[in-house]
């Protein structure tokens, strides 16, 4: 039961990361219509920055003091310098491409993926090291319930994940901007007619969606400390399942990424704790990639428009 | 009724009546279909016996190298530049068929041959064959092939299961699976266990061997044998199978699935069959080049090379190449094999410099260097050909 | 003589709207059908239905009194159904000749190892093939231009062309949805003896999609009005052309002692 339990917690946990990601695919993908492969990067780059403004203001090491407004003034800035990051992406990379066919822009966009990923791996820049996050929030545990211990990291990226994910929600549904947003999601061109300014509706998206990776990179790097060298697998990995809880919850409906996100962290950690006592040791849990892999399959082959998403047919 | 069609002939006649009166020959036919076999075995053959005396050890091995991508290159062409689909687990099938053909060749020489070690001749001789002093050819110039054909089948069996997808999947999605197929051959190949010795092979089941290969440590210990023969005869047979399957109706079928599904399909076109197909076709091909690439001198076999980079190492030679276009992807194939061997002293750039190349590319030329045509069909090539008649 | 296709009773809707309702339409060998009527009628709906684009709701489609309903587009080409499109789908970026060739894929004996291994009989089919398809052009006068890139040609070309390709998969019934949308007069008028030839030469049934009613009355036997997916007239031109409820389709409601 407390094995349950703390699975349980580590998914809910793991799992608003996920949905976090997936916010920002999805806001892309309704409004533009193709996978911004390099949105994964930019989460990877969130915790990076997290780690590089944190050592740059003498928090690692003998000054580290863990303290909650430090590590919001570290996220803010790893938010504000992925937000710049993302409104050079689509203006550079993809906005030549706005009227191109969507496989140019999704070989472009794996363009600018390879391309963050190693200028990020250069020598002059974060290296090929692994590097180990300093500690910024305190280790506290809140509470214990059923054997389970709740720590502060836990609950808040639970908490952010809500209010950022609550924030993004009005924005979309309740602003100014989100209505132009939805308006370019349905028919650019018919929007652009309306006075909607459709290039800064973009710039828009990209800017909060990359605002969310960093958010969910640096809650990552606080939860699991170690950062692998930019280029590595795992971060293309987490973006890919990340993309995959998009899918899953219907690409293009932001409520769809929450969804997915939970149900992806969900698969993940039962199919990581569970894996091994179960097939008595036969199955790993390196499977789990194989349990996401699956679902992705499965959910396409059922519903591909994704479990709250709905289906677009080609007009003839 | 008075108003019935007129029963005048038709003015052209049926395709099936012409074809039978414009069928040539079978010796004729024969002749031009095995004139380019016989021309590409006869390279291989020069290759085998004077790339060593000519370029030297080293670059005989990048030549190897070249070939293997060549492989890879036109292969993947197939389902991204004729299809028009986006596949991103290239190196997925790569690796099955490398792990396919090691298994073979290393637990298949055990079994006939009572060791691991290398026991071909001097088709499969990887150094200077005038210094071979073993018998001409051997068992092991027959387990080879067989192994790569193994490795390709395997692959393109694993290649009919990806495609399948494809029924349902358009664009994007379709290369999210295929990335996540990439990933699922990696690690359960990651999962299996140490490769067994020669003294601790003897004895066990060959379906307990499945899983002794090599684990993240890689699959050490493999006999070389990918040789400048087999390489390029691999080669030749690609490039003539790309080719032939391009400009036959069949392929113009692919191309057509490509440019609009809609139509294609109104035409009778079975979109599905030919997008599945494309996928088995270069899945095979792909197996193929990672038989030989699993066996190549200087290479360790191990899953976490054949990830997304690999992947994306080939579609960047197809999009460079032009989608569609053989010579485009060989011409890209070799550029961008020798281009990282000159600039290795500054290696860490080499893949910001792909990534913007990718980058401007789709900017400002998206069809790639020759687009959907060969080299021979450019303006230049064209003129000389038609003594400057052409427009 | 029999009926090839037999069409009764479709009917599709979109959500609420219905596309289609209780759609009929019988061909006759040799005929030249017209089916008219203003946007958004419904008639690019009814092709999609005859093609297998769309799955109607209710009814029956039969050709040669085998059922289309629930084949896929390509099954129902190789049953010998053609179409062209209004918004006109080539192959863009293959040779014009390459377009005529894919359609005659339908009616060629091809396989893979023939293809790989050049075999004598897979050199006649292609060798047969590219005459056929030559030929095929030069009946549309496009055979100069066999080399050209099919985006490249005008835009009355690439219609003809998109003809030309549909009549290589060598077809009992073409459907042509505006095959003469954006020609000027004179184009039209050699369109239409085109269709007649066509018509007579391949024995083939047409059913003919167009806006110009002029054109329509001027070539089809019989004409079918359909508007907002009901059928409100069918027969010859001459009577449909004075039928009230044709009129007020297009033209709207009559005033009160209008003169008719």
């Amino acid at each position: 039961m407390t094995t349950f339990l703390q699975t349980l917690m580590d998914a809910i946990s793991v799992g608003s990361l996920y949905a976090l990601i997936a916010l920002g695919y999805t806001m892309v993908y309704g409004v533009l219509r193709f996978i911004n492969f390099a949105h994964g990067d930019v989460f990877m780059l969130g915790a990076w920055f997290s780690f590089w403004v944190t050592t740059k203001f003498g928090w690692a090491g003998e000054g580290a003091h863990p303290s909650i407004p430090r590590a919001l003034t570290v996220m803010a800035i790893a938010m504000a310098l992925c937000g710049l990051l993302g409104y050079l992406i689509e203006r550079l990379a993809y906005r030549p491409l706005r009227f191109a066919p969507r496989l140019n822009v999704l070989i472009t966009a794996i363009g600018v993926s390879l391309l963050l990923q190693n200028t990020g791996q250069l020598k002059y820049v974060f290296g090929t090291e692994n590097q180990r996050m300093p500690t910024l929030l305190p280790a506290t545990t809140l509470a214990t319930v059923a054997g389970v211990n709740i720590t502060l990291i836990d609950v808040i990226i639970v908490a952010g994940s809500l209010v950022l994910m609550g924030v993004l929600d009005r924005l979309v549904y309740r602003s100014r901007m989100g209505m132009a947003m939805r308006a370019v999601a349905f028919d650019p061109h018919t929007a652009s007619l309306m006075g909607v300014n459709v290039n800064r509706t973009v710039s828009a998206t990209f800017v909060a969606g990359s605002m969310l990776a960093a958010a969910a990179g640096f809650l990552y790097a606080t939860k699991y400390p170690n950062l692998n060298q930019p280029a590595f697998s795992t971060w293309t990995l987490l973006g890919l399942k990340a993309f995959i809880a998009a899918v899953v919850g219907g690409i293009g409906n932001i409520r769809g990424a929450m969804v997915g996100g939970l149900l992806i962290g969900l698969i993940e950690q039962f199919g990581v704790a569970y894996s091994a006592p179960l097939s008595h040791g036969y199955i790993t849990g390196e499977f789990k990639e194989i349990y996401v892999f699956a679902l992705l399959i499965l959910v396409l082959l059922v519903k591909p428009s994704g479990i709250l998403g709905r289906l677009t047919v080609e007009k003839v | 009724m008075a108003d019935s069609p007129t029963t005048t002939a038709r003015p052209i006649a049926s395709i099936r009546a012409r074809t039978l009166q414009l069928t040539p020959p079978r010796w004729v036919a024969f002749c031009r279909g095995a004139a380019p076999i016989v021309i590409g075995v006869a390279l291989a053959v020069l290759l085998q016996f004077y790339a060593n005396r000519w370029f030297g050890g080293y670059r005989e091995k990048i030549l190897i190298d070249i070939g293997i991508n060549i492989i890879l290159a036109v292969s993947l062409n197939i389902v991204n530049g004729y299809t028009g689909q986006f596949s991103i687990g290239h190196a997925g099938f790569m690796a099955v068929g490398a792990y396919t053909a090691g298994f073979i060749m290393y637990y298949g020489s055990f079994w006939l041959f009572g060791d691991t070690q290398f026991h071909g001749g001097i088709l499969s001789a990887t150094t200077d064959p005038r210094g071979l002093h073993g018998p001409g050819f051997s068992g092991g110039d027959l387990l080879f092939p067989a192994a790569l054909i193994a490795g390709g089948l395997v692959a393109a069996l694993f290649g009919f299961i990806v495609g399948l997808p494809s029924l349902r999947l358009r664009g994007d999605y379709l290369a999210i699976v295929t990335l996540g197929f990439g990933e699922i051959v990696r690690v359960v190949i990651e999962t299996t266990g140490t490769v067994l010795a020669g003294d601790e092979i003897g004895g066990q089941p060959w379906y307990r061997l499945l899983n002794r290969v090599g684990g993240p440590m890689g699959f050490g210990g493999l006999p070389i044998y990918a040789s400048s023969f087999w390489v390029w005869v691999c080669v030749a047979a690609t490039v003539l199978a790309a080719y032939r399957i391009k400009a036959s109706t069949m392929g113009r079928a692919f191309l057509a699935v490509r440019e609009n599904e809609i139509a294609a399909a109104s035409l009778g076109v079975p979109i599905t069959r030919y997008k599945v197909r494309a996928f088995v076709i270069a899945a095979f091909f792909a197996g193929v080049a990672g038989g030989l690439f699993a066996h190549e001198i200087g290479n360790m076999l191990n899953a976490g090379e054949l990830g997304f980079l690999k992947s994306f190492d080939i579609i960047i030679m197809v999009v460079l190449g032009g989608m569609g276009s053989i010579s485009g992807a060989v011409v890209a194939a070799i550029v961008l094999t020798i281009l990282p061997e000159a600039l290795r002293s500054v290696s860490e750039f080499r893949m910001i410099a792909y990534a913007l190349l990718l980058i401007v590319m789709m900017i400002a030329r998206p069809q790639g260097l020759l687009g959907i045509h060969e080299m021979w069909d450019l303006p230049y090539f064209r003129r000389r050909r038609t003594g400057g008649k052409t427009a | 003589m029999s009926t090839l296709l037999d069409i009764s009773g479709v009917s599709l809707s979109f959500g609420g709207v219905k596309a289609v309702s209780d759609f009929a339409l019988k061909l006759n060998p040799g005929n030249l059908q017209g089916l008219i009527g203003p946007n958004g009628a419904g008639k690019t709906t009814v092709f999609n239905l005859i093609t297998g684009v769309y799955r109607p709701d209710a009814g029956a489609i039969a050709l040669d009194g085998r059922p289309l309903i629930g084949l896929p587009p390509h099954r129902i080409a190789q049953a010998g159904v053609a179409r062209t499109f209004q918004n006109i789908r080539l192959f863009g970026n293959l040779s014009v000749l390459d377009n005529v060739r894919v359609a005659c894929h339908l009616r060629a004996h091809h396989s893979i190892t023939g293809a790989l291994l050049r075999t004598a009989r897979h050199l006649g089919g292609e060798l047969a093939i590219e005459r056929h398809a030559h030929e095929l052009l030069d009946i549309f006068n496009l055979g100069f231009r066999a080399d050209e890139l099919a985006c490249n040609l005008p835009y009355g070309d690439q219609r003809r062309l998109e003809i030309a390709r549909a009549l290589a998969t060598d077809p009992k019934v073409l459907l042509l949805d505006e095959p003469a949308a954006g020609m000027n007069t004179q184009e039209k008028r050699r369109l239409a003896e085109l269709i007649h030839f066509i018509r007579d030469s391949f024995r083939l049934t047409i059913l003919l999609i167009d806006h110009d009613v002029g054109l329509i009355m001027g070539i089809c036997d019989t004409i079918t009005v359909l508007d907002h997916g009901q059928t409100i007239a069918v027969g010859p031109a001459c009577d449909v052309q004075k039928d009230p409820k044709v009129i007020e389709a297009y033209l709207g409601e009559p005033a009160d002692g209008a003169v008719r």
